[in-house]
């Protein structure tokens, strides 16, 4: 279970635009990339985190892995606070972040087992746990091969399987088909559902994502956020409804975008 | 899982990760495997033909049969005399002739009857290191011609030889062999401290910019690891690709002794296990200390390219460090001891020298080793969270 309330952050960013060849500094642009953030995020359940670019989206993520100090607001993992106890709250969660390099000079295996020792694992279980992913996603046999010269998609699972090693009860994905083809896309779309019931182990899912069909196909709730704020959460069909709307795509740009919606 | 054991983890992947680059094996192997024995073989070639040149009694003259009193002279010294060859002063400038050539005048010998003191060229290119040498030697024959001339001379009229000699000349050097050597041999601690510089270099570029750039910092922090683990992991690891080629490059000087064909330069060059160890107490903290600064600059590089330049500052304080002590030629200050790279210079030196240095001389550069290492490993912790997601 994770829950994420009323997250705030802001950055300085550094002031572009100098005057010819002044030297003199303009104060730097506040650019405020999470303002308010609410999430909610059941066990059993996928999670949908449906925004535009430049929503705030991986910013909230980051947090959420502590590698980004919020501002304001309150995230816990499973009742975990992650500012106060952030190695626990990590423990209990496996991360899919924006960046997904793996060590090109090491086989898919030992980049999956380097981080389950990581999560500390005995060597053993993290390569048992290693070949039981590989199964899953298909890639046994890639696993033994070195990181290199993988496709999109191999990349792409070993570094999902990397951040599953430890087995965890909550999944956190920022994006992940970007970058998959169609076959990759509904493999990956079909673990996530096996993950989800309970003989997968009943887990929390969130899934970041701007592709409206994703959250269509997979989510049980979508949380939309735009501008750095949570403007709507619900399951798609509350979504449409709330909106008026017949296609989703449609309801998403009314919810994330109302002013443009004004103009058109 | 304790701290520990997380360093032992990252310390284990980072140690195969480097060993497995390519780049890295091959800069160790070229710069710490055969360095050693190459620079030696290289010295010696260079001694041994100085050697042989001035073993050679071979004196050059052009226009010899003019100087008959010249050449018996010569001869009387058991120098072997060859005749110049026409064009010498082509060959001399090509530097194809490394002997000096003397020049004899058209009149030397009735001038000499006459008491006219004839000139005697001596030609040699001083572009042309090995006719310099040659140079000196024929000077110091045609002086000692002179003399006997002049000793002839006066003893014909009765004076006695030591009116022109009234003080007596007598050099004592007081320089050991080794110390001798040290000025062939001085290059070699340089060389060793390149080695461990580029070896490190990689390795320390890749667990830092390398990482950020490949994107596999941010996924590597999301892991529940200390910080602190994470990074002494990887600066061990980088130490340790450093600490090997120093251990490499110094022992790889044994095997390299066996190489020397001057047979002086062996004598001169002593350099035993003693010495290997030695020159290790002296690089081992060096290593350590210098794989953590790489990292600190390379920490705020967003690609390795980038991390490539900021490092060349490094480097470039290291190879110029030392030459403080090459131009002070030998003079050495209290302070040396306390700047890095120029303090593992001399303590090297010094053991070249065959002179010991006691734990006075190796306390002042290991508390600077200590600091740059704490220093820098402390930045590099205090980065991390914020290089990863920039």
């Amino acid at each position: 279970m994770i829950q994420i309330e009323h997250l705030a952050k802001q950055f300085s960013a550094p002031a572009a635009g100098r005057k010819g060849l002044s030297f003199k500094r303009t104060a730097p642009r506040i650019v405020h990339a999470v303002r308010d953030v609410n999430l909610h995020a059941p066990d059993g359940h996928i999670t949908g985190l449906l925004g535009p670019n430049g929503a705030g989206k991986t910013t909230t993520l980051r947090m959420l892995a502590g590698l980004i100090t919020p501002d304001a607001g309150r995230m816990a993992v499973d009742g975990i606070d992650v500012a106060t106890d952030t190695r626990a709250a990590l423990a209990r969660m496996g991360l899919l972040s924006d960046a997904r390099g793996l060590y090109p000079r090491l086989s898919a295996r030992e980049n999956i087992v380097y981080y389950g020792r990581l999560h500390g694992m005995n060597t053993e279980a993290a390569n048992a746990r290693a070949e039981a992913l590989a199964q899953m996603f298909e890639m046994s046999a890639l696993l033994d091969r070195r990181t290199d010269g993988f496709s999109q998609g191999e990349r792409m699972k070993t570094a999902l399987a990397r951040a599953l090693v430890h087995d965890p009860a909550n999944i956190v994905l920022d994006e992940p088909t970007n970058g998959l083809d169609v076959l990759a896309t509904r493999a990956l779309r079909d673990s996530l559902r096996w993950l989800r019931s309970p003989a997968g182990g009943a887990k929390c899912i969130v899934f970041s994502t701007h592709i409206m069909q994703e959250v269509e196909r997979l989510c049980d709730s979508v949380v939309v956020v735009a501008h750095g704020r949570t403007v709507a959460t619900g399951s798609v069909p509350e979504l449409l409804a709330q909106t008026g709307e017949q296609d989703f795509e449609e309801a998403f740009v009314k919810l994330a975008f109302p002013e443009e919606e004004v103009v058109a | 899982m304790s701290g520990l054991q997380t360093v032992a983890v990252i310390f284990r992947k980072e140690i195969v990760d480097a060993l497995r680059d390519r780049r890295t094996l091959l800069t160790v192997l070229i710069s710490s495997v055969l360095m050693g024995p190459l620079v030696l073989l290289a010295i010696s070639a260079l001694v041994a033909s100085l050697e042989a040149n001035a073993e050679q009694r071979e004196i050059v003259v052009a226009g010899l049969d003019r100087a008959p009193s010249l050449q018996n002279y010569f001869e009387r010294q058991s120098y072997t005399v060859r005749a110049a060859p026409s064009d010498y002063e082509a060959l001399l400038h090509s530097a194809r002739l490394t002997d000096a050539v003397v020049v004899v005048p058209p009149d030397f010998e009735p001038a000499l009857q006459r008491g006219d003191a004839p000139i005697v060229e001596i030609v040699s290119d001083s572009a042309n290191q090995r006719s310099q040498a040659s140079s000196s030697r024929a000077a110091r024959l045609l002086g000692g011609f002179s003399r006997e001339r002049a000793m002839l001379n006066l003893a014909v009229r009765g004076v006695s030889p030591d009116v022109l000699e009234p003080v007596q000349l007598e050099e004592r050097d007081l320089a050991s062999t080794q110390t001798r050597a040290t000025q062939i041999t001085g290059m070699l601690p340089f060389f060793v401290l390149m080695a461990v510089l580029t070896g490190a270099l990689n390795a320390a570029l890749d667990t830092t910019a390398g990482e950020r750039e490949r994107g596999s910092l941010e996924p590597l922090l999301m892991n529940p690891t200390e910080r602190w683990a994470l990074v002494l992991g990887k600066w061990g690891a980088v130490a340790g690709v450093g600490m090997l080629i120093a251990v490499l490059s110094c022992f790889s000087f044994l095997p390299g002794q066996w190489l020397l064909r001057s047979d002086t330069l062996a004598a001169m060059f002593q350099y035993g296990p003693r010495e290997a160890l030695l020159f290790l107490v002296v690089l081992l903290p060096f290593a350590a200390a210098v794989s953590a600064l790489l990292m600190a600059v390379a920490i705020r590089c967003k690609t390795f390219k980038e991390a490539q330049a900021s490092t060349t500052v490094v480097m470039l304080a290291a190879s110029l460090l030392p030459l403080i002590n090459v131009f002070s030629l030998g003079q050495e200050s209290a302070w040396y001891l306390w700047v890095p790279a120029l303090a593992q210079n001399l303590l090297m030196t010094r053991v070249l020298k065959g002179d010991a240095f006691g734990f006075e001389q190796i306390a002042a550069p290991l508390l600077v080793c200590v600091l740059i290492a704490t220093v820098s490993v402390w930045f590099v912790a205090r980065h991390l969270r914020s290089a990863a997601v920039r």
